[in-house]
């Protein structure tokens, strides 16, 4: 039984800059009362969603829909729980995989075996869970031999492969995916469609940040608009 | 989180060696170097019995070795495990984890020398080399809330990095590595003052077949405690903000 609630959902971020990361700055301030340097001095803070709110249960499928910057990442993100809201809650009720940006959690100098692993257990699974999946994963990928050699000789769209079968084979009851999932070639896309199709017949959550709405329609059964970090529901 | 941080640890050394024939064995080989090096040139400097200044220093560098890995390393946790940090929700210990980790397999590695040493030199064996034990925990658990610590400031303060790195060479030099505190009469207290100067002596003390004083343990107890504390506050209070910080 997955959930994943927001009620009224605002994150915000800082950006720093040089200045408000130095040492120096912060005792300067800290010695003169913070009369010398101006206390937001390189911070500047980013409304990256602003009030969200929605409930996903079992068998939704989301597409996430918004221009460059709209907040969709952050959302995915937050919906992780990677990044903690500054107001409202957040009720989350399931393993959560994600793949947002490719290649995080690869060491690009191990194998692709050694990869499984190391993302496996990243998302949660023991070592010998993720031995179980292995097959699983040799098959989905087709990298044949290449799971023997260093992730660094991989092209993007096996990265892709790659962490696409580990963040479905550990069976997550909610799964983020962001749009570097294009990356991937057609008959990549139409195996990963079949994957996705299970999994949501499964019973779980699928949320998917995409420009195309191609893909999307394919995917998901709802659609949420960001635009300036405030989230609509539209129709697809 | 163990076995996650020490499959991580254990590819970064497997990572760092792929395609060096030696590979791991470079380790030891350096410090080997290092024990031999010194240890001739230092103990006819201070005229000092090769038998009593050679296991000492030996022991000392690698007890050195993993504390100045782990607090030199500590301030570029959470910075060089940025990507990972913002794409996959794991709870954040496991970097500093991952790192001591990483240090105590070298830090095994290295102990080839310090046996091999004691085989030359052997040191009365006693009850008292048991106590090893409870020092090399004591040490582990300190340095663990010790680089968190920094990594945590070293994330948000991106001056600490190199200023820890400007010290460390300094703190070889105050802290009794080469020599031994009470090789400083008079000054002895200064070495005391110096944190570090306990944690070498958890290990090196029993190995040599003596038991370090009792105050030893008070003080690497106490330093447990209020760091681990402190720690904790801080890391409850700012977890959230670290992903914004890398």
């Amino acid at each position: 039984m997955a959930l994943l609630k927001f009620e009224n959902v605002t994150v915000q971020y800082p950006i720093y800059n040089a200045k408000s990361m130095s040492l120096r700055n912060k005792l300067v301030q800290i010695g003169t009362g913070g009369i010398v340097s101006q206390p937001t001095a390189g911070i500047v803070t980013i409304t990256a969603l602003d009030n969200v709110s929605f409930e996903l249960r079992d068998g939704d499928s989301v597409g996430l829909i918004g221009h460059n910057g709209a907040g969709k990442t952050t959302l995915l993100r937050t919906m992780a729980g990677i990044f903690m809201p500054v107001s409202g809650k957040i009720t989350r009720d399931g393993r959560v995989a994600t793949i947002i940006e490719l290649g995080a959690g690869l060491d690009e100098e191990l194998s692709g075996y050694e990869n499984i692993y190391r993302m496996g257990m990243l998302l949660g699974s023991t070592r010998s869970e993720v031995t179980l999946m292995v097959p699983d994963i040799e098959e989905f990928t087709e990298l044949g031999n290449f799971l023997q050699l260093p992730v660094h000789t991989y092209s993007a769209g096996m990265k892709m492969r790659l962490m696409f079968a580990v963040g479905t084979a550990v069976h997550p009851e909610i799964l983020l995916v962001d749009e570097t999932f294009g990356t991937g070639d057609a008959a990549f896309q139409s195996k990963a469609q079949d994957r996705m199709k299970t999994l949501v017949g499964n019973a779980r959550i699928f949320v998917f940040a995409s420009h195309s709405i191609d893909l999307i329609k394919q995917f998901c059964t709802r659609a949420f608009s960001l635009e300036h970090g405030r989230l609509m529901e539209v129709a697809l | 989180m163990l076995p996650l941080s020490l499959y991580f640890a254990w590819g970064d050394t497997r990572a760092r060696y792929r395609r060096s024939v030696l590979g791991p064995l470079w380790l030891v080989l350096g410090t080997a170097v290092g024990v031999v090096g010194l240890g001739f040139l230092w103990s006819e400097l201070l005229h000092i019995d090769k038998s009593t200044f050679i296991p000492s220093l030996s022991i000392g560098l690698v007890v050195w070795q993993l504390l100045s890995g782990s607090i030199l390393e500590a301030s570029g946790v959470y910075i060089g495990n940025a990507r990972l940090i913002r794409n996959v929700s794991a709870p954040l210990f496991v970097f500093p984890l991952q790192l001591l980790l990483r240090q105590l397999i070298n830090f095994c590695h290295n102990l080839l020398v310090v046996v091999f040493v004691l085989l030359i030199f052997p040191p009365p064996l006693s009850l008292n080399q048991l106590l090893v034990v409870p020092g090399l925990v004591l040490v582990i658990a300190n340095l663990f809330w010790l680089s968190s610590l920094i990594g945590l400031l070293g994330a948000r303060f991106r001056d600490l990095g190199p200023l820890v790195g400007s010290f460390m060479p300094l703190m070889f030099f105050l802290t009794p590595v080469i020599y031994r505190p009470n090789q400083l009469a008079m000054t002895e207290f200064i070495a005391w003052l110096n944190p570090l100067t306990y944690l070498v002596s958890l290990v090196r003390d029993p190995m040599l077949g003596f038991a370090p004083p009792v105050f030893v343990y008070q003080v690497s107890v106490g330093l447990l405690i209020s760091g681990g504390i402190a720690t904790l506050c801080i890391l409850g209070k700012k977890h959230g903000r670290v992903v914004f910080w890398v």
